[in-house]
């Protein structure tokens, strides 16, 4: 008797914990994750190896994800995180074959994601086009500048980026910490200035916002355009963690893997709630997932694919529970 | 009038999150009649119409259609038992013709089991429009059809399902006058066919005129149900806007008055609108018609008029949301252009929705944060930074002041009742360094208590800061209570100006019936 009370209070507790904060919304199933994998096969999910190849895998997902958290935080969706990653390594890749020159590639990678979110920004904030449609359209021309770039033809042996792949400590890709550092200047963005309030301001009541005096369609340039930045370094570390070649569909596709991240990570697709690090969990989440599925000996991508849209399922029907409508 | 049960909703209640819609209201409709549905803005006349088409559950009470007691979970249901809503904002699909879209309203629930046959449902519905005399082109695409018109042919496609029960929700507040008659044949018609009818409204002489009784509500409650030939328009609007302790309402003296009164003659006003017409840009808008406002600094002014008279287009007018095609603005004497809210506080104008949950709150934000959302400039740090500290005392400080109800300046403010929302928003305004801020219909569903506690915080503010205060407001004792000038308004135009001193309250209502 004692014993049920005491485990009901735990789960009162818990139920409290998990509905109150929404980092939880991302960390308990993260966890849960973990402990799944471990559990299965400790010595390989637990190997060093294994360990810095699903940290090299989390990076370029995390940002593009990162990317695409404030647009969905703002009641809108970018569709283009994927071409826009594969068009700025691309250009890197191009860059630094030709010019031999490390930074200057970085720099036009991160220079042309920007261009690309500003672009968004525009379409979106000045001329009023819906940004499902508005960054659609995004998804096919930058990938169409990816093919016309490169002829068609896989840039390979672009081994400078290594740097990023080093060891920082143990086992940890270097890449991936300044991945980290990154979206923690995001976190700080989103929870600590005006700009972040009024993301979420726009994805919780956009009429109350603009009501209130606020610029709101610059803010939602501001957001598009830090989205692209964030691309751009996706880009880059496209190369660095995918074997330092680029082939003209890299990262097809990775516009759902971004919007997937955000939504196991808690991130709600209406707007206005979710945790500044609901895409780092949520971009964890689903490479973990692929990686244990390996790990079991599913290498088939198809069933891999089919057990990541059934645990999206699962993910969002606990997102959006207790939701009078969901559009 | 066949005087037998068409529905009775009995006891009902309906709650929402901090207040109570409909308060034990028991509703009897029969058949042959139309029944008024008579109160002001938040009396509980469309959640009742809602809670009778199953849109709402209540939370408590029984709906009977002819003596049979049903539970309704949704439209559908209430369609089933012959309930048609016909709708205040339009529901039918302009690019369809009107036969189609009588279909579609009509046919929406068995459209898999039934083979439609084009020409013998345009029969039927001919038959059914010449039975109760509605003049219709069905082949005319609804887009080219007046509001009436729309209407109307709501009612067909309420008439096609064989509905017995027809609930209109306002359906005269879009309609011009020659519209509205058009529509009063096709009632009476539908009276004599036997068919009841809830005929929701808050125009009086339109319930007095069309109706066989009225049953008013208030605040959510019923307050009567009276035979329309037994009452005459003075007692109806007295029942309807009803009277509440002088003491709650008074919040200032006619002393208050006479010293801005002073200033009329000599001061430029702080906002002035000179022959100001707009042109509505959505249906339901009423468009403004030559428009002459003045607004002095330090001054309340009440704008008073029913709901629909065009006050929240005049308040939105003032900050750049409804597009002004005549006439002057001035701002301190000069003429200036305010084209967005973002110009509107640029110049100090502030205004506060009607509408608190669909243009007032930020649902996920809390308290704190629902407060400073206008006024993050008195709140950073190192130009970009919310400073959190000062947000805290600054929340915590307009909590003390405003008396606000919350267990911390970090719940979330849907956690918070209805009033003491409010209350957060209107600490909103203060926190901003507006010059004028505009109350639009600041008290509506509140309890009486906090009501007044509100209506001292507008005053006093004005009176202690010297922002002038434009209230909208559809309660006479608000604008009698709290203002020093008062401006009449109806169909978008302003009929009277009074300085409140020594007014007659049923003088006031007299130029809106």
């Amino acid at each position: 008797m004692a014993l049920k009370s005491s485990i009901n209070s735990a789960l009162a507790k818990f139920k409290h914990f998990y509905s109150s904060y929404e980092l939880s919304r991302a960390l308990v199933p993260l966890i849960v994750l973990i402990i799944a994998s471990i559990a299965m096969s400790p010595q390989y999910f637990l190997n060093p190896m294994n360990i810095k190849v699903v940290l090299m895998q989390i990076t370029p997902l995390a940002l593009i994800a990162t990317g695409e958290m404030p647009i969905i935080l703002m009641g809108s969706i970018d569709l283009s995180p994927g071409s826009a990653q594969a068009a700025t390594a691309m250009i890197a890749a191009i860059l630094t074959r030709t010019t031999n020159n490390i930074l200057l590639a970085i720099m036009a990678a991160v220079a042309l994601g920007t261009l690309i979110g500003v672009i968004n920004g525009v379409l979106v904030a000045k001329l009023r086009i819906y940004s499902f449609v508005a960054t659609l359209a995004a998804l096919v021309i930058w990938r169409s500048f990816v093919i016309i770039v490169s002829g068609g033809k896989l840039i390979y042996g672009l081994t400078q980026y290594a740097m990023f792949t080093q060891d920082f400590g143990t086992y940890i890709p270097i890449g991936f910490v300044l991945t980290v550092f990154i979206i923690i200047v995001v976190y700080v963005l989103l929870t600590r200035t005006v700009i972040g309030r009024y993301i979420y301001g726009l994805g919780s009541n956009e009429e109350a916002v603009r009501l209130a005096g606020v610029r709101a369609d610059f803010v939602k340039f501001l957001a598009f355009t830090i989205a692209g930045t964030l691309y751009g370094l996706g880009g880059v570390m496209l190369i660095a963690m995918g074997g330092f070649a680029v082939d003209p569909w890299t990262a097809r596709g990775n516009e759902l893997n971004a919007i997937a991240s955000c939504v196991l990570g808690g991130i709600m697709l209406t707007g206005g709630s979710g945790h500044p690090l609901g895409s780092l969990l949520g971009a964890s989440m689903l490479t973990i997932l692929t990686n244990i599925l390996v790990l079991l000996g599913v290498t088939e991508i198809a069933v891999q694919q089919t057990v990541v849209g059934i645990v999206l399922i699962a993910a969002a029907t606990a997102l959006t529970r207790g939701l009078r409508y969901v559009k | 009038m066949e005087d037998r049960q068409a529905l009775l909703a009995e006891n009902i209640v309906k709650r929402f999150p901090g207040v109570v819609a409909v308060n034990n209201v028991t509703f009897e409709l029969r058949y042959g009649e139309i029944h008024g549905l008579l109160g002001q803005n938040g009396a509980g006349k469309s959640t009742l119409l809602r809670v009778i088409y199953g849109v709402h559950k209540p939370d408590h009470g029984n709906i009977y259609i002819d003596g049979r007691k049903i539970v309704l979970k949704s439209p559908r249901d209430a369609r089933m038992h012959g309930i048609a809503l016909v709708h205040q904002e339009i529901t039918v699909i302009p690019d369809l013709t009107v036969l189609e879209n009588i279909a579609l309203l009509g046919f929406s629930w068995n459209w898999l089991t039934s083979r439609f046959d084009y020409a013998s449902f345009k029969e039927y519905i001919d038959r059914i429009m010449s039975r109760f005399r509605v003049e219709l082109e069905l082949s005319e695409k609804v887009r080219n059809l007046s509001a009436a018109e729309r209407m109307l042919l709501q009612v067909v496609a309420a008439l096609s399902i064989n509905a017995k029960i027809l609930l209109l929700d306002e359906p005269t507040s879009p309609l011009s006058l020659h519209e509205i008659e058009r529509l009063f044949d096709v009632l009476n018609q539908l009276r004599k066919e036997g068919l009841a009818t809830v005929f929701v409204t808050h125009r009086v002489n339109e319930a007095i005129d069309v109706c066989d009784r009225i049953t008013i509500l208030r605040n959510g409650e019923k307050i009567a149900t009276v035979e329309s030939r037994a009452i005459d328009v003075h007692t109806l609007i007295k029942l309807m806007l009803g009277r509440e302790p002088e003491e709650l309402y008074k919040v200032r003296t006619d002393k208050d008055v006479e010293l801005v009164i002073g200033r009329y003659a000599t001061e430029i006003p702080l906002i002035e609108m000179r022959n100001v017409s707009t042109q509505p840009q959505r249906a339901a808008e009423m468009p403004l018609k030559k428009i002459n406002l003045k607004i002095y600094e330090g001054e309340v002014v009440a704008v008073f008029g029913f709901v629909g008279a065009g006050k929240t287009e005049l308040g939105k007018a003032l900050i750049g949301l409804t597009k002004i095609s005549h006439g002057d603005f001035l701002y301190m004497g000069k003429r200036v252009k305010i084209k967005s809210p973002v110009d509107a506080v640029r110049y100090g104008i502030f205004y506060l929705p009607e509408d608190r949950k669909i243009e007032g709150i930020i649902p996920h934000f809390t308290v704190a944060s629902n407060m400073d959302i206008s006024s993050l400039n008195i709140v950073k740090r190192f130009g970009i930074f919310v400073d959190g500290a000062r947000e805290l005392r600054i929340s915590l400080d307009m909590i003390k002041r405003l008396n606000i109800v919350t267990s911390s300046p970090y719940a979330r403010i849907t956690q918070l009742s209805g009033g003491n929302q409010q209350k957060v928003l209107v600490a909103r305004a203060m926190l901003t360094k507006a010059r004028l801020v505009i109350f639009d219909e600041p008290t509506v569903g509140i309890d009486v208590a906090t009501k007044a506690e509100i209506r001292r915080l507008i005053f006093r503010y004005a009176r202690e800061r010297g922002v002038s205060s434009l209230v909208l407001t559809s309660d006479v004792d608000e604008a009698l209570g709290l203002a020093d000038r008062i401006y009449v308004m109806r169909d978008g135009e302003i009929i009277r100006e009074y300085i409140n001193r020594n007014v007659d309250r049923d003088e006031i209502l007299k130029n809106l019936a």
